[in-house]
């Protein structure tokens, strides 16, 4: 007994074969549009700009090596300060006032209640006539989103760049002296040069993440440029954060600490 | 067979198709490579990375000192409150919770700017290396922004009024030249805001201790 084969409806050759070459032919459009972007992006580069790139890249690598060594000597600078502790009355209790300091000044890893947010460039093509840097993230939109959980009650706060993954690996700790500063559409914190997505991490107390998203600093600019153009945003409270500490400098250059003396008016220059 | 070859293909096509279309939405995003910027903003990254650099280095210089204060204080058999004491000015100072006196800038600003010009100025004295400020008699710590507040500016719940001082300590000419730099602070101010602003530079100014809690209460340190 012989098994008749059922006749090919919906696949024969032909018509697969169409579908093959109408995916081959979109295949080769996007690799064409993406090499070609690709190819203006490096014609751009000049080699005035190779050589800045890459004394940039190297300053990038001191600095890196700098702040390892100040969190080593951070470290090492607390194993003795907990060493020493308990040994007099008087220096038990500088060690205490030592620690509260660390504290305030953001040199511990902190834990607790807070929110994070996370915050990036629009996916959205730019129409014509406009212009690009509305739709990426700007300094001005990390300097109004500081400010929001600042005078939302926050108690501590580090921005993060270029993770998506949630963990916060290059996270730079908001201190005294930290500016976020804009280079281009490039982002400076605490000098480590950030990329997008940022992702923004707060303690604080219950109620933090609605007071920031209500508060007129975030709804003032920022709110209005993610709805306008498209910024992908968004933020959850969470139940438990943790902060690392500061890392840089704490050294004042340029001035010293006021003794307990009455304060002068300032004496300008002659 | 055929059929299956068919899907296996057009399984193959779609997959390739996907792998680009994402690779070309990535490529759209804002390139984050260095060389996106262009010279004059690579040439002010440099600026700004080599004076971080310098400070970094000073920076772990006095905290290499302070261990050695420390190692010697252990070996002399000494106790080391004077190396803890000196660690609590430092970091006191750098906080906020005690005063400064140094040299620096005296800003003397007048108009009608609004918070986002004090929090950016902030930001931009920061930047151009300022160690501790304050305005109108208000020391800035982290936590230190302007905020609008019953229609007057308020910092720390303090108000500001139409006139502020602002005091920053750090290199007199950096901090002046920074602010007054072409496409600058001032240059900002002039374009946009009715303010006015004058700069003088001081060899001893005083910013006094932050009146703001630095304690946290809901952040607790890591153990």
């Amino acid at each position: 007994m012989t098994r008749r084969l059922p006749p090919r409806k919906r696949f024969s050759r032909p018509a697969w074969a169409v579908s093959v070459g109408i995916g081959l032919a979109v295949i080769g459009f996007i690799a064409a549009a993406q090499w070609n972007s690709s190819l203006g992006r490096q014609e751009f580069v000049t080699s005035a700009q190779r050589v800045l790139v890459s004394e940039v890249q190297q300053l990038q690598r001191q600095q890196e090596q700098l702040r390892a060594e100040i969190a080593d000597a951070e470290h090492r600078l607390a194993e003795f300060q907990e060493a020493s502790e308990g040994s007099q009355t008087a220096l038990a209790r500088l060690n205490e006032q030592l620690a509260a300091a660390r504290l305030a000044a953001g040199l511990t890893d902190v834990r607790g209640p807070g929110v994070v947010i996370e915050i990036a460039d629009s996916l959205r093509p730019v129409p014509e006539g406009e212009r690009p840097t509305d739709y990426i993230v700007l300094v001005d939109d990390l300097r109004d989103i500081m400010t929001a959980l600042w005078a939302s009650g926050a108690e501590a706060i580090t921005i993060a760049g270029g993770s998506t993954d949630g963990v916060a690996a290059n996270a730079e700790r908001i201190v005294a002296t930290t500016s976020i500063y804009g280079v281009g559409s490039s982002i400076l914190v605490n000098t480590a040069f950030l990329s997008p997505p940022f992702r923004i991490e707060a303690i604080g107390p219950e109620g933090l993440h609605d007071r920031f998203l209500a508060h007129p600093s975030f709804l003032g600019r920022v709110a209005q440029r993610i709805e306008v153009f498209g910024l992908q945003f968004a933020s959850e409270p969470r139940d438990e954060l943790t902060l690392p500490a500061f890392v840089g400098t704490t050294q004042l250059r340029w001035g010293a600490p006021l003794a307990d003396e009455p304060e002068a008016s300032p004496e300008p220059d002659e | 067979m055929s059929r299956r070859v068919a899907q296996a293909s057009l399984f193959v096509v779609a997959l390739f198709i996907g792998a680009l279309l994402v690779g070309q939405l990535r490529s759209q995003a804002r390139p984050i490579e260095l060389s996106s910027l262009s010279a004059q903003e690579l040439s002010e990254l440099i600026e700004t990375l080599q004076a971080a650099n310098v400070d970094l280095s000073d920076g772990a210089a006095n905290l290499r000192e302070e261990i050695r204060d420390y190692e010697l204080a252990d070996i002399q058999g000494q106790d080391a409150m004077t190396p803890a004491r000196e660690a609590l000015d430092r970091i006191s100072a750098f906080s906020g919770l005690t005063g400064v006196r140094g040299q620096g800038i005296v800003m003397q600003l007048e108009g009608s700017f609004d918070p986002v010009a004090i929090n950016d100025l902030v930001h931009e004295l920061r930047n151009a290396g300022a160690e501790a400020i304050s305005i109108d008699g208000i020391r800035i710590a982290a936590g230190s922004v302007a905020v609008l507040g019953n229609g007057v500016i308020e910092i720390d719940g303090r108000p500001l009024g139409r006139s502020v001082e602002i005091l920053a300590i750090g290199s007199p000419r950096g901090l002046q030249a920074a602010l007054e730099r072409p496409g600058g602070y001032l240059a900002f101010l002039q374009q946009f805001i009715d303010a006015r602003v004058t700069i003088t530079t001081s060899q001893s100014i005083v910013v006094p201790a932050t009146e703001r809690v630095l304690t946290p209460t809901v952040a607790r340190p890591v153990e």
